[in-house]
């Protein structure tokens, strides 16, 4: 069971795409033939692809490959050492980024990040874009970059108004204005 | 042929739109160079809603201009801080980044940057004399072999971004051919994948699926690992402008070095499949075998510096040949670009030869004065610019994700394809994560109307013969021995590739 859903996680992306190219042949099968003709020139193919790619993945896992964990500036090391036949060998002055959390905190800062994500598209959806996009800023810019308040109020209130004034009155696109904000105007218009 | 390139010079330089967004272009692309997080690729993501709508040739300049001063800018971390930005600045860092610590930074910043700007120049040039060459090849191309182009477009692309497993970039690729079959059939009328939602019936937007599969990944990816290069003594960054200007003299001093990096840069560029970084070390193992004094570099030699920069910025010139007039992007950088192009209104193949020649000369032209008002812009900027390394990379997510989802939704001013972006997002995301290529995706869903409607016409006037003809059977041929080398490279790396591939 353990094996099984191990390499469930390891081909996840190749089952997520075999399941897309399933899907769409499924649904151009009821297509007339001209119309069909490319998804099926296109996901039959690619169906075959995948399953190819689990097969691969699969001896991959038993094989159980080494990955080469050696940083950027480790393999242009050891590329330059090659092409100059000595040992080239440095030490960075910046300890470059910062290096990768641990699983646990990757995950954790991902649901974070896609909580803020999916909450602003939400929030323009909901309440427009001139709405959304100062709370976003500012939200994020003091909760997750952890910046001052002044900074994160004065970033996101500074950078929404310049945004308003490029889009607005420079290119004159009428940007969305949400379901409520819609209905709040018509009802103050009335 | 000489009316319509000098004419093309002198409408760039007299449009005030167009220089001036030139100059936009190069703040830009060099403040985007400089800054981490921020790739070349996302940059050219962000920058399309800003140029949709825009007319062809100023919008085309901008996007070109600020996609090939981006290298320019990059190595400045790279000497400075020892911190390569990406494979290109990583062979830079080998000399420069020891010229540095022997209190050299300012040399190596003035040559590295003035080098970059030649071989940006001389690219360009190399374009343009193939032009005429190339002309009779591209013009005996007929609809068979642009269907196949676009699936050697899609293999050429897996296999650079692909790294050790072709088969996921070509699934990616195929993944892209699929998204762009949705919509309204051009020959019944069907309306594919699109059901009774109107929004989808013109087919999926290309800006709303560029920045899902590109902007929104990485900004997760850098919100998740956050932070910035740690402080650095600043110490390294001060140099004078004298130092700078002793740099900038080294590349007349070895103009001979800086010409032939250039022509092989512009000519590895050509070759899609070569990675971007390519270029950039094929260079300095050509400036190290030629040496006389060999033993210098890795220490500190200047030639390790120029070789580098000349060749991987002379090598966006030679991309551009294939993407242009095949529509097979030579780097994924180009496939973006490509994708931009697009969507401004700009087909790729033989109608720019005939119909689109002003357009590109503009763009030749705009490679050569941007990278001169580049190279000016940089040496004066160059000590403060050092600077922007140390953006905390947190700030940039929120004003990213905000100019995407403006993106996203001024292309086509429909709501909906706030949705899209968030479905389409989860999946580059998904691909990020299990490490896929996403440059494939772009070119796919570029492609893929192409393909459909070559597909049709080649099958209508020949039939299944068309795959005999012989310029379709050497593009089949350049599709099977790619994916075959591929493979073998999987199965049994040698020592000389594997030197190349790991900074692909």
């Amino acid at each position: 069971m353990r094996s099984l859903l191990a390499t469930l996680s390891h081909s996840a992306m190749t089952l997520v795409m075999l399941g897309i190219f399933v899907v769409m042949v499924a649904v151009a099968s009821r297509y007339p033939a001209e119309a069909r003709f490319m998804p099926f020139v296109i996901g039959i193919p690619a169906i075959l692809l995948c399953l190819l790619q689990l097969v691969l993945e699969a001896r991959a896992r038993r094989s159980d490959e080494a990955v080469d964990q050696r940083s950027e500036l480790e393999k242009a090391q050891d590329t330059a050492s090659q092409i100059v036949g000595h040992q080239v060998a440095f030490e960075p002055a910046a300890a470059a980024p910062a290096p990768s959390p641990a699983p646990a905190e990757t995950v954790r800062r991902e649901v974070v990040l896609w909580g803020y994500f999916l909450g602003f598209i939400a929030g323009i959806l909901v309440f427009g874009f001139w709405a959304a996009i100062p709370i976003f800023l500012v939200a994020f810019l003091r909760f997750q970059a952890r910046t001052s308040w002044r900074t994160a109020l004065l970033l996101g209130i500074g950078a929404s108004v310049a945004l308003f004034l490029v889009f607005e009155r420079g290119l004159k696109v009428q940007i969305y204005r949400g379901i409520v904000t819609n209905v709040v105007l018509d009802q103050l218009g009335r | 042929m000489i009316e319509v390139m000098f004419g093309s010079l002198w409408a760039m330089l007299t449009s005030p739109q167009t220089m001036g967004l030139m100059l936009i272009a190069v703040l830009l692309g060099l403040i985007v160079g400089v800054t981490p997080g921020i790739g070349g690729r996302l940059s050219i993501a962000l920058a399309i809603p800003f140029v949709f709508g825009m007319p062809m040739i100023p919008g085309a300049v901008f996007l070109l201009t600020m996609h090939a001063v981006n290298g320019t800018s990059g190595q400045i971390s790279s000497i400075m801080f020892g911190v390569p930005g990406d494979g290109d600045d990583a062979a830079t860092t080998i000399d420069g980044y020891p010229m540095a610590k022997k209190g050299e930074a300012g040399r190596a910043l003035g040559a590295s940057i003035t080098a970059s700007g030649f071989g940006g120049i001389v690219g360009a040039c190399v374009f343009a004399v193939m032009i005429p060459i190339l002309e009779p090849v591209v013009l005996a191309f007929s609809p068979a072999e642009f269907f196949l182009l676009a699936l050697l477009g899609i293999t050429f692309i897996a296999f650079i971004a692909g790294g050790d497993n072709i088969f996921r970039g070509l699934i990616v690729g195929f993944y892209g051919l699929m998204l762009a079959t949705i919509g309204t059939d051009p020959y019944t009328g069907t309306p594919r994948f699109a059901g009774d939602y109107l929004f989808l019936w013109d087919g999926l937007s290309l800006v709303t699926a560029v920045l899902a599969l590109f902007a929104v990944p990485e900004m997760i990816a850098l919100g998740v690992q956050g932070g910035s290069i740690s402080a650095v003594s600043q110490e390294t960054a001060r140099f004078s402008y004298r130092q700078l200007f002793e740099g900038v003299m080294e590349v007349p001093r070895h103009w001979w070095l800086a010409l032939r990096t250039s022509i092989i840069g512009a000519v590895i560029g050509m070759i899609p499949g070569l990675g971007s970084s390519a270029a950039a070390w094929f260079c300095y193992g050509h400036a190290v075998q030629t040496s006389k004094t060999p033993e210098r570099f890795g220490k500190g030699a200047v030639e390790g510096v120029i070789a580098p920069e000349t060749g991987s910025n002379a090598r966006e010139g030679g991309a551009l040949l294939p993407t242009l007039f095949f529509g097979v992007p030579a780097s994924s950088g180009m496939a973006v670009l490509l994708g931009a192009f697009l969507i401004l209104g700009i087909q790729p193949g033989p109608k720019m030869l005939t119909d689109q020649l002003p357009l590109v000369w503009t763009l030749i032209w705009a490679l050569v004065v941007g990278n001169l008002i580049a190279i000016t812009f940089l040496l004066f900027i160059c000590r403060w610019a050092a600077m922007l390394t140390f953006v905390n990379g947190a700030m940039l997510v929120p004003f990213i994700v905000v100019v995407v989802a403006l993106g996203a939704y001024v292309a086509e001013g429909q709501w909906e394809n706030l949705l899209i972006l968030v479905g389409l997002s989860a999946v580059g995301y998904g691909l990020l994560r299990a490490g896929w290529p996403r440059a494939p995706f772009v070119i796919g869903l570029v492609l893929g109307k192409i393909a459909e409607e070559s597909l049709h016409k080649a099958m209508e006037l020949w039939g299944l013969e068309f795959f005999l003809r012989p310029l379709s059977l050497i593009l089949i041929g350049l599709i099977v021995l790619t994916i075959a080398f591929a493979v073998y490279r999987n199965l049994r790396p040698s020592k000389a590739l594997a030197g190349l591939r790991i900074v692909q």
